[in-house]
């Protein structure tokens, strides 16, 4: 009965790289993964994240197989053998500590480049757009044809980012209360807006479509309603679709048709 | 044990006087005792409590998560009109009260206050702390903490919502969130008392390892929960004081109209802020100073406890003990430099990404090093699988999916998607639940036969590990795979976003292993009441092992040992060749063959 | 004592069944589901027309029988509203992500609206400023004259791009069909608290002969009663207000000096509560219709109060004492009523228009039609008749300048902050 129990247990260990490995290949494939992602810093991000996954998928499977091999070994109910006496390995301590930083600093050092891309290597150009967070909401504000924000011909949107594709766009990013985070998932993008700092986020979408905005740091009761929407397209289409704001913006006649008084989405 | 036989070269110390029986009135012997084994026992029972409490906030988070705005079991009475449907203030509470509660009302207290205050005298050799009186207090400054979390549940707007963290501005401004009102100032009267808590417990426990070892307990030959708590205390010492002073500005700033972290210009919910010139970052670093050492804290003592138990019940020394001991000093020195980690999305210099980047990373070594070392433990023993021993293995095998997790969050470029994730949760709930509460549990089965004088059944201790082992994991594991997929932390309902939409089936099914979990909780709870009663008597050393709280009566009287103890040797010392007992206690007196091995070594 | 070792012996060969009485206690704890939601009567009204009991359940059975619950909504044909649309708004909200059919109102606006739609939910009491309450009928933010109510399209468009400077949020990226639902359900819930409300007031006007009950007539309930306030919501949209085009060719920077020139004159007097600076500091003293209501009640109490506690009972006759005890717990369930069913008043600073949030919109039409009809509920007044139609162009010209009139100060010549630096 006790060989009988050191192998259930032993096998229960076993279970965590089994199933363990079995959740990180299903994901995937049932599409309960990484959100597509269209832009042109992701892949690179993607690609160290899958890095880092297959060396501690390694590291993961080596060393749980290897606790579960020596529970179901060294069972004291599977035969009659001594414990070892021994305090340690000075070469093993020197190997696996060596190897471990070798390999964590050749890591970080590996990553500084991606990094600086994302946030430190700004493009030198207005800001194609600023985004306020708010308590519970994006406010945009476009700088309008004259390309200048602050002035009077400024576009004001809520919630509604469009951005042209395959160019670069900067965003102004500030919060008027509290913190939020400018987090769009498909782009790979994540920022906290900081009350009394204006902090650049800067991209280049490459496919278009439709995408979440979501806040990504806790900014009160609505933290889970400040839901955006960043729609990418082509430079003529945001151009049109800039033209009829503007011309939203200054209707001095209502519609003529009230059902076209608001976008309509599906 | 035999007196004889003992060299010249070993001191003999008089013999204590035997433990004289306690004569006091109930209050001072077990309300107001100054006897450390009581004091960590009160801390076991008052953490316990809390545990339960902070389990089923939780239990309330996960059932909005997978089911959002639906009748909430017994939670729902509170909003009848709605049908039970809960308020979204009212998750944010939740969610940073279940935190609050678990991180400093359960853990750290756990930790160092029950396990800490229980241990430390007894496996140096002591009779007790110190000091005494110091350690009471310790443990009766919990309790206005205990009152002002409790209580703010009960005030205006509810207890605090700004999450655990309490970032201003958010938790700094009465308008920005109803439980940044009353709630939010007895949140931080509470911390400070849990920190002057720690500070006292932190104070007496470096001096009572320093000075107070028995004769020959060098500090080499201190088993690894001394070296823990040690090291634990020493971070408590150095970086509890930057957040009882974050604390007391953010007071400042809710209270006495500061602006520390109050920029200018800042209109909340309407109102134009009085107050500014401040930075809301400066919180995050001053907060996250601490808190990252914290978590160490959280972790470092049961680590030190898993070494132990795996010794005992692998029958093998430990193996790489020094370099187990310069880990956890490794662990603890770096840090106090990685903190910015929790910080690479705030708007902080962007170079800072890439310093703390190599810091995280290297962190990871000792770590590492820890693990490696607890398989060579475990490879080449005789393991007996108690429940104590299952708990502490699974300590191991956890660990290393918590640990492996932070390499993600480390790698700063991949921070910036998986940031505020449930990657996040994932990972700390594994390092802290499966990780350091496993050791817990561990150490709880492991040393209840010394604090109640009974074992506790070790058929249902090991039916309890087993279903909490599955619910547990079934609960977490997935956390990362939503990680993966960028879903949000804190977020009442995520379903109405485009990527997130098919996630609830994932979130329900991890909401009932959630209630699984908790409810196998019950099985402990009855094993631990009714073998305090009813269990199997002990006798002192029901393990077989080394360490020099087992030649103690079970439980140990007032003043701990029969006689003074006197230390011959290291405390992993198992099936040492030549001697017919598979251990050799720390205080038996010195064996020839043993030491000759020793020497050959 | 043998019972206590009888227990332990027992408890000693069965340690489950201490789990077994742990799990029972766990159960009863409340497993049980809470009651379906309800409609919250109109208390303050219900009070102050010293309703009896028995009054206020009638009102109450009136009301379920004409509009139903929150989560089966009733509505009757003279309403005029598109019973569907009340489905999809109503209920509870499903947790089946797929094919939900209901709860829209629940999920999005009930805890700040309240399920009845009485700015009473949870979330209220902190929020500045409060939630509407649909339940007088009044709304701020429309294309109709002053006393009309919001057309359909008013209200779709409103939800569709929130109150800006407010937390009610845009609902712009929720699909049309969803949005349609929610603002038919905001008039469902606005018709039956009118109804209520007028039905409650309808009791001071009933002869000895009804011995306190209104009768139950179909023509005194729907006739009378729901078709009137229906009707409204109706003609709102020929109500709209005629806006006069403004010329193409205008000379905008005439125009806004022109404006400006009005906002500081006597006509439109803006300045008196806007300020001269245009912060909204002229004056800060006044309430919006919802607050007053509440702050006139408050005064009403304390004002009889204080007289009650002066008034000497010796030498009352019977019958006056009971009045007077009468009118003490009056007081006293007011006061309570206060407390639980009504928010504390705040008074409505005017609005900064410096800051270039406009909550109605910011269109030139919206803030056209803030000017000529005034905001229905708030001290705004409507500048219809006094200044004609063109002017009121100048005075939209010259506020949505405003925002930008002081940023040549904002020189460039500045240092830039270390927070700008990044």
């Amino acid at each position: 009965m006790n060989r009988l129990s050191g192998i259930f247990w032993s096998l229960l260990f076993l279970a965590v790289p089994v199933l363990g490995v079995a959740t990180f290949a299903i994901a995937p494939a049932i599409d309960v993964w990484l959100p597509k992602d269209v832009s042109e810093h992701g892949p690179a991000i993607d690609g160290l994240f899958y890095f880092i996954l297959a060396l501690t998928g390694v590291v993961f499977i080596a060393t749980e197989v290897l606790l579960f091999w020596f529970l179901w070994k060294y069972d004291a109910a599977n035969g009659d053998r001594p414990a070892t006496y021994i305090h340690g390995s000075h070469t093993l301590e020197v190997v696996w500590t060596i190897i471990p930083a070798a390999t964590l600093l050749f890591l970080a050092i590996y990553q500084m480049n991606t990094w600086a891309d994302v946030k430190m290597r700004r493009p030198a150009m207005a800001p194609s757009v600023e985004v306020v967070a708010r308590q519970f909401e994006w406010r945009l504000r476009y700088p309008g044809r004259d390309g200048t924000l602050g002035t009077p011909d400024d576009l004001f949107l809520v919630n509604d980012l469009h951005v042209p594709v395959d160019e670069d766009f900067l965003v102004q990013l500030k919060s008027m209360d509290v913190l939020h985070s400018f987090f769009l998932p498909n782009l790979r993008i994540k920022q906290d807006a900081v009350p009394g700092m204006k902090i650049r986020v800067w991209f280049k979408a490459t496919e278009t479509g439709q995408f979440d905005i979501v806040c990504a740091e806790l900014c009160g009761w609505g933290h889970y309603k400040m839901k955006g929407r960043v729609t990418v397209e082509s430079r003529e289409d945001f151009d049109q679709w800039l033209e009829s704001q503007y011309a939203r913006q200054n209707a001095t006649q209502p519609e003529a048709d009230p059902s076209t008084a608001v976008a309509r989405t599906e | 044990m035999s007196i004889a036989t003992t060299p010249s070269t070993v001191r003999h110390e008089p013999a204590a006087p035997a433990p004289v029986p306690h004569h006091g009135s109930f209050l001072s012997t077990y309300v107001f005792s100054k006897d450390h084994k009581v004091i960590g026992l009160q801390f076991l029972f008052s953490t316990l409590v809390w545990f339960l409490i902070g389990g089923l906030l939780a239990l309330a988070v996960r059932w909005q998560i997978a089911w959002p705005w639906s009748d909430v079991p017994v939670l729902g009475k509170l909003f009848a009109q709605e049908g039970g449907q809960m308020a979204p203030e009212f998750y944010t509470m939740l969610f940073t009260m279940h935190a609050t509660v678990m991180i400093f009302l359960v853990i750290i207290p756990i930790l160092a206050g029950a396990f800490g205050n229980f241990l430390i005298p007894l496996m140096i050799g002591a009779d007790d702390m110190a000091f005494p009186t110091l350690n009471m207090l310790s443990y009766w400054f919990m309790w206005p903490a205990f009152i002002a979390f409790g209580a703010s549940f009960f005030v205006e707007g509810g207890a605090a919502s700004s999450g655990w963290t309490s970032y201003p501005t958010l938790s700094t401004n009465v308008a920005s969130s109803p439980g940044s009102g009353w709630g939010q100032t007895l949140w931080l009267l509470g911390l400070t008392f849990v920190g002057v808590s720690s500070m006292l417990g932190s104070v007496n426990y470096m001096t009572t390892i320093i000075l107070m070892r028995a004769p020959g307990m060098t500090m080499f030959r201190l088993p690894m929960t001394i070296w823990a708590m040690f090291i634990t205390a020493v971070l408590q010492a150095f970086a509890l004081p930057v957040l009882t002073a974050a604390g007391f500005m953010q007071l400042a700033d809710r209270t006495l109209g500061t602006g520390f972290f109050s920029p200018e210009g800042n209109i909340v919910n309407n109102w134009m802020q009085s107050t500014g010139g401040g930075q809301p970052l400066l919180w995050q670093h001053l907060f996250w100073f601490y808190s990252h050492p914290a978590v160490y804290i959280m972790i470092l003592p049961a680590m030190g406890m898993v070494s132990d138990i795996l010794t005992t019940f692998a029958r093998k020394p430990l193996f790489g003990y020094r370099p187990m001991v310069y880990s956890i000093a490794g662990i603890a020195g770096l840090g106090f430099i990685v903190w910015g980690h929790h910080m690479f999305m705030s708007g902080m210099n962007p170079a800072l990404g890439i310093t703390f980047m190599v810091s995280t990373m290297m962190i990871a070594l000792p770590s590492a090093v820890k693990t490696f070392n607890w398989l060579g433990t475990v490879w080449g023993g005789r393991i007996q699988f108690t429940t104590a021993m299952l708990f502490a293995l699974s300590f191991v095998s956890m660990f290393i999916i918590g640990g492996l997790s932070g390499i993600f969050m480390a790698a700063t470029p991949v921070d910036i998607f998986i940031h505020d994730t449930y990657f996040i949760v994932a990972h700390f709930h594994y390092v802290l639940f499966a990780g350091t509460a496993m050791g817990v549990f561990a150490g709880i089965y492991y040393w209840f036969p010394k604090m109640f004088g009974r074992t506790m059944n070790e058929f249902w201790g090991k039916v309890h590990f087993f279903l909490t082992f599955i619910f547990m994991n079934g609960t977490f594991f997935t956390m990362h795979i939503l990680g993966a997929v960028g879903f949000p932390r804190r977020l009442a309902d995520a379903y109405h976003y485009e990527t997130f939409h098919h996630l609830q089936p994932l979130n329900a099914f991890m909401t009932w292993c959630a209630i699984g979990m908790v409810a196998t909780q019950a099985i402990f709870a009855a094993n631990f009441f009714w073998s305090m009663f009813f269990g199997p008597l002990a006798g002192r050393n029901p393990w077989r092992s080394n360490t020099l709280e087992w030649t103690a009566p079970s439980p140990p009287g007032h003043g701990n040992f029969d006689f003074q103890p006197i230390v011959h040797r290291g405390p992993y010392e198992y099936s040492v060749p030549g001697v017919e007992q598979d251990h050799l206690m720390q205080t038996d007196p010195p064996n020839a063959a043993a030491a000759a091995l020793a020497a050959a070594h | 004592m043998p019972h206590a070792s009888m227990m332990r012996s027992a408890m000693h060969r069965h340690p489950v069944t201490i789990i077994a009485i742990l799990g029972l206690c766990l159960l009863a704890t409340g497993c049980g589901q809470t009651p379906p939601a309800y409609f919250r009567p109109n208390m303050v009204e219900a009070t102050k027309q010293r309703l009896t009991p028995d009054q206020e359940k009638q009102v109450a059975t009136v009301l379920l029988a004409m509009f139903g619950t929150p989560d089966e909504p009733v509505c009757m044909p003279e309403t005029g509203l598109d019973e569907a649309k009340l489905r999809l708004a109503a209920g509870p909200v499903r947790s089946d992500i797929v094919g939900r059919k209901n709860g829209l109102y629940r999920e999005h606006c009930a805890h700040c609206h309240g399920v009845t739609g009485d700015a009473l939910g949870p979330t209220a009491a902190f929020l500045n400023p409060y939630p509407r309450d649909y339940r007088p009928g009044v709304f701020k933010f429309k294309s109709t004259e002053r006393a009309d109510k919001p057309t359909h399209t008013d209200l779709v468009r409103l939800l569709h791009n929130g109150v800006p400077g407010t937390s009610m949020p845009s609902f712009a990226l929720l699909p049309s069909a969803q949005v349609e639902a929610l603002a038919e359900y905001v008039k469902y819930l606005s018709i039956r608290g009118e109804t209520e409300l007028t039905l409650m007031r309808a009791f001071f006007e009933l002869d000895d002969e009804a011995q306190g009950k209104l009768p139950e007539t179909r023509e005194f309930l729907v006739d009378e009663t729901l078709t009137p306030i229906a009707e409204k919501w109706k003609a709102a949209a020929d109500a709209q207000i005629q806006v006069p085009p403004m010329p193409a060719d205008i000379d905008l920077v005439a125009s806004i000096a022109k404006g400006k020139e009005l906002f500081y004159g006597d006509k439109a007097n803006c300045v008196k509560c806007h300020g001269v600076t245009g912060l909204g500091d002229g004056q800060a003293n006044d309430y919006d219709d919802w607050n007053k209501a509440i702050v006139e009640i408050g005064k009403e109490i304390s004002s009889g109060s204080a007289k009650a506690r002066e008034t000497s009972t010796s030498g009352m006759s019977p019958d006056e004492l009971s009045e007077h005890r009468a009118q003490l717990a009056w007081i006293e369930k007011f006061g309570r009523v206060l407390d639980g069913d009504a928010l504390e008043p705040r008074t409505i600073p005017p609005r900064n228009l410096r800051h270039g949030i406009y909550r109605g919109g910011r269109r030139p039409l919206d803030l056209y039609y803030r000017i000529h009809a005034g905001i229905n509920g708030a001290p705004m007044p409507a500048a219809k008749g006094t200044v004609p139609p063109e002017e009121i162009w100048h005075i939209v010209n010259y506020i949505r300048s405003l925002p930008y009139e002081l940023d040549g100060e904002l020189g460039a010549d500045k240092p830039m902050l270390a927070k700008d630096r990044f």
